[in-house]
């Protein structure tokens, strides 16, 4: 029941995909894709694993999973991990990205890219993440286009994107599912054809780059006409497109608009229970003047 | 009355439906029954001319004259009947056209109907049966007339008239009709202002208060019952009058004793209050409505303060601002105040459950910040209230159980002020953490590793694997929803159905399948989710966000070591000038400190042990001089070392403890002496923030706090020595507070120079010291450490509080006594640890992330002078360990010991449906009710370290479920 709030996120950024994204302003193209290293020099590096100070004798015992602590509670520093992951990736706003966690499992995201300038205008391109079970001390999460696009990086076959050059050691608390989907953005802007996953499109980048282009916008089209089909993974929550239709999606719409617009009338009306009268920049109680005045 | 029309109408064959009957007729009616009347009053009138006397003294011839003598009963009562009639048709009359009077109505006025029956009345024996007459008959005639009836003056002058006449003591029966009538005229006053103007000219003559109706009410504020209930209603409809007419406003204010009559009369209530409760079990600790409602004087209280509640709600701000200086001046300083620091513990015990219910049920902001403000800026005798209560959380008696779920309500209050001066204020300067930390305290738990550490701290004898079921339910909770699939009786199909959902590139989307998983974990991040959601959504009121960086800790350096102003600013600006009536303020009936008591202040007394929880003061406070080897019950420690504490130097020979009697005399005594001493000693620690020792002290001085450093450094040793792995700065760092631990210690005796080495010792030596020197932490501070003379240690808190600058960081005296109780959790008895996991439970919820990191955040590197909540969990697991190790039965009395707190807590269950709403608005309170359940048959209650490791390993728990709900809740912007 605890995992309720994260499906609700997830349904509420559904909606937002099926109401069609383009209206939806994604004038912000502020996100740059040069913030993918932000390492900070983060102190903690005490092994998340650390077992406490003190050794219990018995805790030989005890079953330590990957996570290194009681078995029993590994999944849920699993699940609440791919949670924290989750909120992060809404608080990026990455442009013109937009992901769900599959109802079934929080190890298997669905994905739509909407590409807006570059060689790939146009494209909208479904995909699925895959997060590795021993996240996050495994290998770097893998990418897959529903339908495989043209480009040097993305496996002709499988549909895999070659996200691993990006993060070749997936290290933890530097690295982020959000930066595998920002990577997801920029191979469609800045094309690299270095050990190519698909050399044919790397060579006729390299050599023939109008035939590329016109590859390129034969597949932007080949995955734009199977738009509304059915989604590859049967699951409730994988990414559906549909026409455009008033009445299903206008007013989810104008919510959508509507709280753009007075994002301060959603919080009216809820019940403020906390008290403060310390003014603003005071580290004094009862500071604030406008408390009720005296005599 | 109406029944009596009713009955009358019937039996003179009056047809009682006027409806359809023509108006003209009822004038008709009426003006013959008005004849009628007019026939015996003037009969009667003392004032009318002999020639009348004789035409109709006729029939009379009784000696003396009839105008004189008594009214006969058949007359008076012929004139009840006639006016009983009159009224009936006057009420039933409807207003002409355009608003314009009835012809009823019209006639009365002329007439002056009623004005004469009034002095008709008078002329009779004015009895209480007549005023009750008269009193109903207005209330009818208020309450049922078609039209409005009080905007004529010969209606409203004879009922002012009366109503004058009412004033001044009566019997019950005229009372409740009064403020019966007196609530109708202010319903018809709150439907109708335009009538006010009209009663305050009309009662102009009634001398100084010329708001008659409300000064008449003003009696009945504290009356106990529906009369004082109705009568309160009755004022509150005046009072939202007030908000909106400035005149009322300012006549309540200015010309009647309302406020100072309201305020005071709490005092007085008060003072009626039981000084002492009855406590039914040791298990007590604060006022449930049941037990409240049982006690009448603390009903009429507890009205009287939601009386002042809504009030405050309701009325224009002068008033409300008026009653709230006289509840602040009038009560809360010269009667709670008092209360507060009464002789013995059992007294302040009362007054503190007492001032506990009331936070609880006041709602309205002002008067809670009227009551926040005295316990955080008033001073009772140089000693802030705030830093009194703290310190008290630490006595080892019902008062220290009483203090803990004051604390709880005060902490549920989501209050800015409340946590700024009880644990913000001393993370602001982030003077508790290493530098190069700061930036830790935003920083997200992204995997969990906090809730990782925290539940590793899980004795081994309450391993979720070592619990059958059904204490623990393990099960393989599916985090791949198997729901869809039809046949998902059992776990192994819906394993079977989700490892196919592999889609074919071999990538596995379950988690936790194969592994059994602690199912009431599930409750605990429901809980947590829901608690700390609601503290976030109730925080954001607040003026900063407490990251660290907001207010900025350079900033506030020093302002935090500054106290706040004297009480006296806020309490004066809140409370000057007392307004216009002369305020009616009761003596304050509190006893004063006993004088001989007063010889006691020379004995140099140090009461508050709270400060013990820091381990520098530990080991500067714990002046018992002969550290007892042998094993003593930790709470009767406790009790001996507080009172040796008190009475140091003369009264230091701990075999004369012999029983709780003395210690507790002592207490009390204490808290007398303490308020004496107040001026010249700082009560503690608690009362100034320097904890710590400044760059004076002396040699010895300088020393301890040394080693209390070291201790605390070899303690933090488990974090830094992991961090060094990965971070050159950190051992940078590590290295920097070592050389400046040296060269403060410079000059200082050899021994502490051992100390200091043993610190700078190289890594390898210290991992292998790690585990030892944790485990030795948890015993109490070695004897050689003490201070060796008890007039050392008060040298030192003089000069600790001596207000020159901190040298060491203190997180504060209320997390320290927290911190200091959860040590000795093995000893606690089981609701003492149940408020106290509440508390620091509650205290986990909130949001901000200096006390977020400080309490969650497992790696966070704190000074090593700061006791951290982890630290203190470790403790009580080694402690807890070394018990399991020791005792054979251990994990059967652990398991009898679940399965009863289970059925408690079902137990509760069950109850708490069928309880009202209201008291499950105070959460904490659901799972510890007066009423014990059963007791447990196998184990007794007094095995507080069975119950007490049970419940570890459960708040470890929930300590983890608030942390990894932390990790996604308090960093993502709340946008529904």
């Amino acid at each position: 029941m605890n995992l309720n709030p994260f499906w609700s996120m997830s349904a509420n950024t559904s909606r937002k995909q099926r109401a069609e994204e383009e209206q939806s302003g994604h004038t912000d193209q502020r996100a740059s894709p040069a913030r993918t290293h932000f390492g900070k020099k983060v102190l903690p590096p005490i092994p998340k694993n650390a077992t406490p100070i003190t050794k219990p004798p018995s805790m030989g015992t005890a079953a330590h999973s990957a996570n290194g602590t009681h078995a029993s509670y590994g999944p849920f520093y699993l699940e609440y991990s791919l949670l924290a992951e989750f909120t992060l990736v809404i608080k990026q706003k990455l442009p013109g990205i937009y992901v769900q966690p599959s109802y079934k499992s929080a190890l298997m995201w669905f994905g739509v890219i909407f590409i807006r300038h570059g060689l790939y205008q146009d494209g909208v391109f479904k995909f699925t993440v895959y997060i590795p079970d021993n996240y996050p001390d495994g290998e770097c999460p893998k990418l897959v286009f529903d339908i495989p696009v043209f480009h040097p990086l993305v496996d002709p076959v499988s549909g895999e994107l070659d996200v691993r050059r990006a993060f070749t050691k997936w290290r933890r608390n530097h690295n982020h599912i959000w930066q595998v989907l920002m990577y997801a953005r920029t191979v469609f802007y800045k094309i690299n054809t270095t050990e190519p996953l698909n050399p044919e499109a790397a060579v006729l980048y390299e050599k023939d780059i109008q035939l590329f282009k016109s590859k390129v916008v034969d597949s932007v089209k080949l995955c734009n006409s199977h738009l509304f089909d059915q989604p590859k993974i049967d699951d409730p929550y994988a990414i559906s497109f549909s026409p455009w239709n008033p009445a299903m999606h206008e007013e989810a719409k104008e919510r959508m608009f509507a709280y753009k617009k007075r994002p301060e009338e959603y919080h009216r009306g809820t019940q403020v229970s906390g008290l403060s009268w310390v003014k603003p920049g005071s580290t004094q109680p009862f500071s604030k003047e406008d408390g009720p005045p005296q005599s | 009355m109406m029944a009596s029309v009713v009955a009358n109408g019937n039996k003179d064959g009056q047809s009682l439906v006027l409806k359809g009957v023509d108006p003209e007729t009822c004038m008709i009616v009426f003006k013959n029954h008005w004849a009628q009347v007019v026939k015996i009053l003037e009969k009667h009138d003392p004032l009318r001319s002999s020639s009348t006397l004789g035409v109709i003294g006729l029939g009379g011839g009784a000696a003396g004259g009839p105008r004189f003598g008594p009214i006969p009963g058949d007359e008076a009562s012929a004139v009840q009947n006639y006016v009983e009639h009159m009224l009936f048709l006057l009420m039933e009359e409807e207003s002409g056209l355009g608003g314009a009077m009835g012809p009823i109505l019209e006639f009365v006025v002329m007439e002056n109907v009623m004005e004469r029956l009034f002095v008709w009345s008078l002329r009779r024996e004015f009895t209480d049966d007549m005023k009750l007459e008269q009193l109903k008959m207005y209330e009818m005639l208020v309450g049922q007339a078609h039209q409005p009836l009080l905007h004529h003056k010969p209606i409203l002058r004879p009922l002012m008239m009366l109503l004058s006449s009412c004033s001044g003591a009566a019997a019950p029966a005229v009372e409740a009709e009064l403020v019966l009538l007196l609530h109708q005229l202010c319903c018809v006053l709150a439907k109708d202002p335009s009538i006010l103007e009209l009663f305050f000219h009309t009662s102009e003559d009634q001398g100084a208060t010329n708001f008659l109706i409300f000064s008449l009410l003003i009696p009945f504020i504290h009356r106990e019952g529906p009369v004082g209930q109705q009568a309160r209603d009755a004022l509150l409809l005046i009072m939202s009058l007030s908000a909106e007419d400035e005149r009322v406003a300012k006549h309540v204010a200015q010309n009647t004793f309302f406020c100072p009559v309201l305020a005071t009369g709490l005092s007085g209530l008060y003072s009626s209050l039981p000084t002492k409760l009855e406590v039914s079990s040791e298990e007590w600790h604060c006022l449930h409505k049941e037990e409240w409602l049982r006690m009448p004087s603390l009903v009429q209280f507890l009205n009287s303060l939601e009386f002042c509640n809504a009030v405050i709600q309701v009325a224009h701000h002068t008033i409300r601002d008026q009653l709230l200086a006289y509840i602040y001046n009038g009560f809360l300083v010269p009667v709670l105040a008092p209360a507060l620091h009464k002789l013995t513990l059992e007294e302040v015990m009362t007054t503190t459950a007492y001032l506990d219910l009331f936070l609880r049920s006041m709602t309205e902001p002002a008067l809670l910040q009227t009551f926040l403000s005295f316990l955080l800026l008033h001073q009772h005798e140089g000693v802030y209230i705030l830093d009194t209560l703290v310190s008290r959380i630490n006595t080892p008696f019902q008062l220290g159980t009483v203090s803990l779920a004051l604390f709880r309500t005060l902490i549920g209050l989501y209050c800015e002020d409340v946590m700024l001066q009880l644990v913000l204020k001393y993370l602001i300067p982030c003077n508790h953490m290493m530098l190069s930390q700061r930036r830790v305290v935003r920083e997200r738990d992204f995997y969990s590793g906090s809730a990782a550490k925290i539940l590793a701290l899980t004795p081994s004898c309450c391993s979720p694997d070592r619990s059958p079921p059904p204490l623990r339910q393990l099960e393989s909770i599916l985090f791949s929803k198997g729901g869809e699939t039809p046949n998902n009786s059992s776990n192994t199909d819906q394993q079977g159905s989700c490892s196919d959902e592999d889609d074919g590139s071999g990538n596995r989307c379950t988690i936790g399948s194969e592994i059994y998983l602690d199912v009431s974990y599930l409750h605990y991040l429901y809980d947590a989710r829901l608690s700390i959601s609601g503290c976030i959504r109730a925080c954001r009121v607040w003026s900063a966000p407490y990251d660290g960086e907001n207010p900025p800790p350079e900033r506030y350096q020093a302002g935090v070591l500054e106290e706040p102003a004297p009480d006296g600013r806020q309490a004066q600006r809140r409370v000057l000038p007392p307004p216009a009536p002369p305020p009616l303020l009761p003596p304050p009936p509190r006893p004063q400190p006993m004088k001989e008591l007063a010889s006691f202040a020379q004995l140099e007394l140090e009461w508050d042990d709270s400060f013990d929880a820091c381990p520098v003061q530990e080991a500067e406070a714990s002046v018992d001089p002969k550290p007892s080897s042998e094993p003593l019950p930790k709470h009767i420690q406790e009790m001996r070392r507080s009172a040796i504490m008190l009475v140091k130097g003369s009264y230091s020979e701990e075999s004369d403890f012999q029983d709780d009697v003395m210690v507790y005399d002592l207490v009390a005594k204490k808290d007398v002496s303490e308020t004496e001493r107040a001026p010249q000693v700082d009560e503690a620690p608690p009362a100034s923030p320097k904890n710590g020792l400044s760059r004076t002290l002396t040699a010895d001085n300088a020393k301890n706090s040394l080693k209390a450093k070291v201790k605390g450094q070899t303690d933090c040793n488990g974090n830094l020595q992991k961090a060094t792995n990965t971070s050159e700065d950190l051992l940078a760092q590590y290295e920097e507070l070592i050389r400046s631990l040296v060269s403060e210690a410079g000059g200082k005796p050899a021994r502490a120079d051992g100390e200091v080495r043993k610190t700078a010792a190289t890594e390898e030596e210290e991992e292998e010291e790690e585990e030892i020197d944790f485990t030795s932490f948890a015993a109490e501070t070695p004897e050689s450490e003490k201070p060796q003379s008890p007039v050392g240690a008060i040298q030192r808190f003089r000069s600790g509080s001596s207000r020159g600058n901190y040298a060491l960081p203190f997180t504060g005296p209320f997390i320290s006594v927290l911190l200091s109780r959860l040590e000795n959790m093995l000893s606690n008895s089981l609701h003492v640890n149940l408020l106290l996991t509440g508390i620091l439970a509650q205290l986990a919820a909130y949001p901000q992330p200096l006390l977020r990191s400080f309490l969650l955040n497992t790696n966070l590197v704190f000074q090593p002078t700061v006791r951290s909540l982890y630290q203190v969990l470790a403790i009580v697991k080694s402690q807890i360990e070394e018990l399991a190790a020791c005792r054979k039965d251990f994990s059967e009395l652990i398991t009898v010991a679940q399965h009863w707190l289970l059925a408690r807590e079902a137990s509760f269950i069950t109850t708490d449906k069928t309880s009202s709403s209201r008291s499950s608005q105070y959460e904490g309170g659901k799972i510890l009710r007066n009423s014990p359940p059963p007791k447990p048959k196998a184990i007794s209650l007094d095995q507080t370290e069975v119950f007490a490791t049970v419940l570890f390993s459960e708040f470890l728990k929930e300590l983890a479920a608030i942390a990894q709900e932390h990790s996604i809740l308090s960093h993502v912007p709340i946008e529904e």
